[in-house]
C-alpha cells in the first residue's frame, strides 16, 4: 500500500476489524473524499463505518481501508418550526434524538440505536417500528452530501420538505450499504412527538383491527402489543375501543440477542404466515411488524437448511430473507438478487466507477 | 420505412398518429412552450410500449412519455422531434387488495378515479394534485406530484411501492415490491420524479390509505399575509401536522368569489384553509390548536365548518382557483417553488414586490404548510411584450426562492421551463452526478432528452476517472 494522504487521520481499528487494516477518521467530507479518491487510484477496497451496529454478517473479502465517520458528528442546523434537521453522518442517533426530544420532535429512526450513527442507519436502510405510522427512514431524507467512491463531494435534494429539483439521490443513498460513497451530511424531515403515547397488550392480532393508524403493531415470541399515540383523549379512546389497559409510554421489546438472525421481508398480509414459519423453524425469539411485512427471528445456532427453507418461502411470495447476523463465515446475506441487477450495477458505477466501495456487498454481488 | 409506418405494423393503424394537426396538438403540455413531434404512439399494453421504444431507438428518435398532458413545466414537450408515447390507454385498475391496502394500476388511470374506485372500501390514494380529476397516476409519478394533502401524507414517492417500467433498451423491469425494503438500491425512488428520463412506467403498485374517521375543516381570515403565515408556523411549532394548510391571498379570493360563490370573506387580505383529520377524539383538540394559533396571530375570523356541506364549499373554493383564473384572463403562468416554512413571510413580501415592479396581475394560492408557493400570473399573451414580462417576473421569483434556501420545484417538476435554472441551485459537480445517474438508466440519451438537466451537465471533468482518462489521452 502506498503512502496514504490519510495517515494523519489514522485511528485504531474498531472491534471486529483486523488490527493491520488502515482505519481513518477524516475530519471533513472533503477529507473523506480525498481518502476515497486515493483508494480508487490505488484500487483499495473501502468499508465505511458508523457505529458498527448494522454491518451484517461477516464474510467476503476484508476491506483494505475502513473509513470512520466518527469525526463528523455535529448538528449543523435545526429549524424546529420547519421540522428539518441538518446533521453530519457520524452523529449518534441517540444523541440527536434526545436533543430533538427537548422540543418534542423526532427523526423517527430505529428505536434501538445504542452506538448507531445517523449516517450508518440511513446507509443500512434501517427503519424503526414506527414506520407503520411515519413511513420508512428513506422518507426522512431531504438532502444528502456524499463523498463518492471516486472522491467527489456531491450534494442533492434540498432543505425543504417537498422537492422535485432533480433526481432523488437522497432517497437512493438510503439503503445503499456504503456502495456509492460515504454519507457525510444530510437534512432529515422531522415529526412532532404526539402529546401522549401508550402500549396496549392484546390477546391476539385480531385486536389490531379496531385501531386507527397505530404507531406499530408488534408480535414477539411472548406478547402481542399495539403502540398508539395522539392526544390523551385519543389514546384513552383507542385503548377502550380494543378493551385494553393502556400502559403509558412506548415499551418497545428489547433487541434480539441471538447470534443468528434472519429478517423476512414479505407483503404485509403475510406476516401471520411468516410468524408461523419462524415459530416452526425453531426461532428462540422474533419481532414481527404487522402491516409492515418484516419479521426478524433469532436462532441459537446457525443452520443453512433453515435459511434455505425460510428464504424459499419468502422469495416464493415476492419477498426476501436477509441474514442480519450469523455464526458462519460463508453465508449468502441476501438470496436471489432483484430483477433490476443490470441497472443496479450501472447506478453503482455512476457513483463508484472503480468499484472500491464495499464491492460485492449489494445483492447479486454488485 | 418511416417511424410511423414501423410503429403501425406493431400497434395498428389507428394507434399511431402522424397527421400534422395531431402532431401539433401533442407538441405542447399545459405549459407555455411548444416542441416538435415526429409521431404519436398510443400503446395499450406494456409489450406495445416496449415495442414502440425499440422501434424509436432503431430510428434514433427521442422518446417522450405523456399522460394527460396537464404538466406545467414542459416535461412532456419534446425538445427535438420526438416520439410521443401516450400512456392513457393503460388505464386499468387491477388487484385492489383491501387487506394489504394496495392496488396495481396502469399509468393512464386518472388520479381521482382511483380514490373513487376504492371509496367503498374506505380507502383512498393520498396524493391529490389540483389536477387530480384529469391528471394520470403515471404523469403524477413523472413529477412526483403533491397536492394539499401531501403535508401529512407525503408526495407521490411515499405512495408508490413498485413500478413496472420499459427501459431505454426496450426491456421490461420491475423496481420495488409489495414487500418492504426490496433488495438492492432503491431505484423505484429514483424513477419517481424523473419525468420519463429513466424509463416509461407501465404498471404501478400504489399504497392506499384508510379514510380518516373524522375531518374538521377551518377557514381563517386575516388582514395580512404575515399574520396568516405566522399561523402556519405556530401550528407546526405546536406539534400539529394538519392534513392540509392552504393559503389564498385577496386577489385569489376575489377571483374565486367572482367565479363561484363559496362564502369566502372578500375583505380579508388572506385566507388560510386548514384541515385536521384523524381519530374523532383528537380532531376536535387539533382544530382548537389551529383556531387558537390563528386567533393569537390576529385572525379576523375563524370559521370551523359545521357540516360536510360547509366543508365541501370551502374546498370547492380552493379547488376552483385555477378555473377562476381561466375565467378572469385568457392565459396564466403558474409557478411552483418551495421555501422553508419559516421564510414564508419574507418570501411573500419579496414576491409581491416583484409583481408590483413588473406591473403584472398576480394571484396566490398555495400549500403554505409545506412552504410550497404557487404565485400565479393572469395575463393575455396577445398583449405585446406581456409573455416576456411574465417570464422575467417568474425568473426573479424563482431566484428569490432559491436565495431563501428553497428549491426550484415542489411538485410540478423541472421539465423544460426550469431546466436552465438548475445551475442556480446546484454546483457543476452536483449536476454532473445527476447526469451520471441518468446515464446509468439511459446511456444513449434517448429518453426525454433536454429535460431536468441543462445541456453540458455531464462535463467529464470531475473525479478520478476523468483525471485518469484525460491523463491517458493528453
Amino acid at each position: 500500500m502506498t503512502a496514504s494522504p490519510a495517515d494523519e487521520w489514522r485511528v485504531e481499528p474498531p472491534p471486529g476489524v483486523a488490527a493491520e487494516t488502515l482505519t481513518v477518521a477524516p475530519p471533513s467530507i472533503e477529507a473523506i473524499a480525498e481518502v476515497l479518491g486515493w483508494a480508487s487510484a490505488e484500487g483499495h477496497r473501502v468499508l465505511p463505518r458508523g457505529g458498527g451496529t448494522h454491518m451484517g454478517p461477516a464474510g467476503g473479502e476484508p476491506p483494505d481501508v475502513v473509513v470512520m465517520t466518527s469525526a463528523l458528528n455535529q448538528v449543523v442546523d435545526w429549524q424546529p418550526e420547519d421540522l428539518t434537521l441538518v446533521v453530519e453522518g457520524g452523529a449518534l442517533v441517540s444523541e440527536i434524538e434526545s436533543a430533538l426530544a427537548e422540543r418534542r420532535q423526532s427523526a423517527v429512526l430505529a428505536e434501538h440505536t445504542a452506538g448507531s450513527t445517523v449516517g450508518g442507519m440511513i446507509a443500512a436502510g434501517v427503519s424503526g417500528y414506527r414506520r407503520l405510522r411515519y413511513g420508512p427512514s428513506r422518507d426522512r431524507m431531504l438532502e444528502v452530501t456524499m463523498a463518492t467512491g471516486d472522491g467527489r463531494v456531491i450534494t442533492a435534494g434540498g432543505r425543504v420538505v417537498k422537492n422535485v429539483t432533480g433526481y432523488d439521490i437522497p432517497r437512493l443513498s438510503c439503503g445503499s450499504e456504503g456502495s456509492l460513497g460515504v454519507i457525510g451530511r444530510m437534512c432529515l424531515k422531522l415529526w412532532p412527538v404526539p402529546e401522549s403515547a401508550a402500549s396496549l397488550t392484546l390477546d391476539d392480532v385480531a385486536g389490531f383491527a379496531g385501531l386507527y393508524r397505530p404507531l406499530a403493531l408488534l408480535e414477539t415470541e411472548l406478547v402481542i402489543t399495539a403502540y398508539i399515540a395522539g392526544t390523551p383523549e385519543e389514546v384513552a379512546a383507542q385503548a377502550e375501543a380494543v378493551g385494553a389497559t393502556p400502559r403509558p409510554g412506548l415499551d418497545w421489546p428489547g433487541p434480539l440477542e441471538e447470534a443468528n438472525q434472519i429478517e423476512l421481508r414479505v407483503p404485509p398480509v403475510l406476516v401471520e404466515a411468516a410468524v408461523s414459519k419462524v415459530r416452526d423453524s425453531g426461532a428462540a425469539a422474533f419481532r414481527a411488524q404487522h402491516r409492515v411485512g418484516i419479521v426478524t427471528a433469532g436462532f441459537g445456532e446457525w443452520a443453512a437448511s433453515r435459511l434455505d427453507e425460510l428464504r424459499g418461502w419468502a422469495e416464493g411470495n415476492g419477498g426476501a430473507a436477509v441474514v442480519v447476523a450469523a455464526e458462519s463465515e460463508s453465508v449468502d446475506r441476501w438470496g436471489a438478487p432483484p430483477g433490476s441487477l443490470d441497472l443496479q450495477r450501472r447506478v453503482k458505477q455512476a457513483f463508484d466507477p472503480l468499484r472500491v466501495m464495499v464491492p460485492g456487498r449489494l445483492p447479486g454481488g454488485v | 420505412m418511416t417511424l410511423a409506418a414501423d410503429l403501425r405494423q406493431v400497434l395498428g393503424t389507428d394507434q399511431v398518429l402522424d397527421h400534422p394537426l395531431d402532431m401539433h396538438i401533442y407538441a405542447k403540455d399545459a405549459g407555455v412552450t411548444p416542441g416538435e413531434v415526429a409521431a404519436v404512439a398510443l400503446p395499450a399494453t406494456t409489450q406495445e410500449v416496449a415495442a414502440a421504444v425499440r422501434i424509436s431507438v432503431r430510428h434514433g428518435v427521442p422518446i417522450v412519455a405523456r399522460g394527460a398532458g396537464t404538466g406545467l413545466s414542459g416535461g412532456a414537450v419534446p425538445t427535438k422531434p420526438g416520439l410521443i408515447v401516450v400512456l392513457t390507454r393503460l388505464n386499468e385498475i387491477w388487484d385492489v387488495d383491501e387487506a394489504a391496502q394496495t392496488a396495481w394500476v396502469g399509468p393512464g388511470v386518472i388520479n381521482l378515479d382511483l380514490s373513487k374506485h376504492t371509496k367503498p372500501l374506505g380507502l383512498h390514494y393520498a396524493p391529490d394534485p389540483s389536477s387530480q380529476s384529469v391528471s394520470t397516476i403515471g404523469g403524477n409519478i413523472g413529477t412526483n406530484a403533491g397536492g394539499p394533502h401531501c403535508l401529512a401524507e407525503g408526495t407521490t414517492v411515499s405512495h408508490v411501492l413498485a413500478v413496472e417500467m420499459v427501459t431505454a433498451e426496450g426491456e421490461v423491469v420491475t423496481l420495488g415490491s409489495a414487500a418492504p425494503d426490496p433488495l438492492g438500491l432503491d431505484l423505484r425512488g429514483v424513477v419517481v420524479g424523473s419525468e420519463g428520463t429513466m424509463g416509461l412506467v407501465t404498471k404501478i403498485l400504489v399504497r392506499l390509505i384508510e379514510n380518516p374517521p373524522e375531518v374538521r375543516t377551518l377557514l381563517l381570515a386575516f388582514d395580512s399575509i404575515e399574520a396568516s403565515a405566522r399561523t402556519v408556523s405556530a401550528v407546526i411549532a405546536a406539534g400539529v401536522v394538519p392534513a392540509a394548510l392552504e393559503l389564498m391571498d385577496r386577489p385569489m379570493i376575489e377571483a374565486v368569489e367572482n367565479f363561484r360563490t363559496c362564502g369566502f370573506p372578500l375583505e380579508a387580505a388572506a385566507v388560510l384553509i386548514a384541515e385536521v383529520a384523524g381519530h374523532p377524539a383528537a380532531v376536535e383538540a387539533e382544530a382548537q390548536v389551529v383556531a387558537r394559533a390563528g386567533a393569537e396571530a390576529g385572525a379576523t375570523e375563524v370559521r370551523i365548518a359545521a357540516d360536510e356541506l360547509e366543508r365541501e364549499l370551502i374546498w370547492l373554493g380552493r379547488k376552483s382557483a385555477f378555473g377562476a383564473v381561466a375565467y378572469a384572463a385568457p392565459d396564466y403562468y403558474l409557478h411552483d417553488t418551495v421555501v422553508p416554512r419559516t421564510r414564508l413571510v419574507e418570501t411573500m413580501t419579496g414576491i409581491y414586490e416583484i409583481g408590483a415592479r413588473h406591473g403584472i396581475n398576480m394571484l396566490n394560492v398555495f400549500h403554505a404548510g409545506d412552504g410550497n408557493l404557487h404565485p400565479l400570473v393572469a395575463f393575455d399573451s396577445k398583449e405585446p411584450g406581456m409573455l416576456e414580462k411574465v417570464k422575467a417576473a417568474a425568473h426573479e421569483m424563482v431566484i428569490l426562492s432559491i436565495e431563501m434556501g428553497g428549491a426550484l420545484s415542489g411538485e410540478h417538476g423541472v421539465g423544460l421551463e426550469k431546466r436552465d435554472l438548475m445551475t442556480k441551485v446546484y454546483a457543476p459537480i452536483d449536476l454532473d452526478a445527476q447526469a451520471r445517474l441518468r446515464e446509468a438508466f439511459d446511456p444513449q440519451g434517448i429518453l426525454n432528452p433536454g429535460k431536468i438537466l441543462p445541456e453540458g451537465s455531464r462535463c467529464y471533468d470531475f473525479g478520478l476517472v476523468a483525471n485518469l482518462e484525460s491523463g491517458a489521452t493528453p
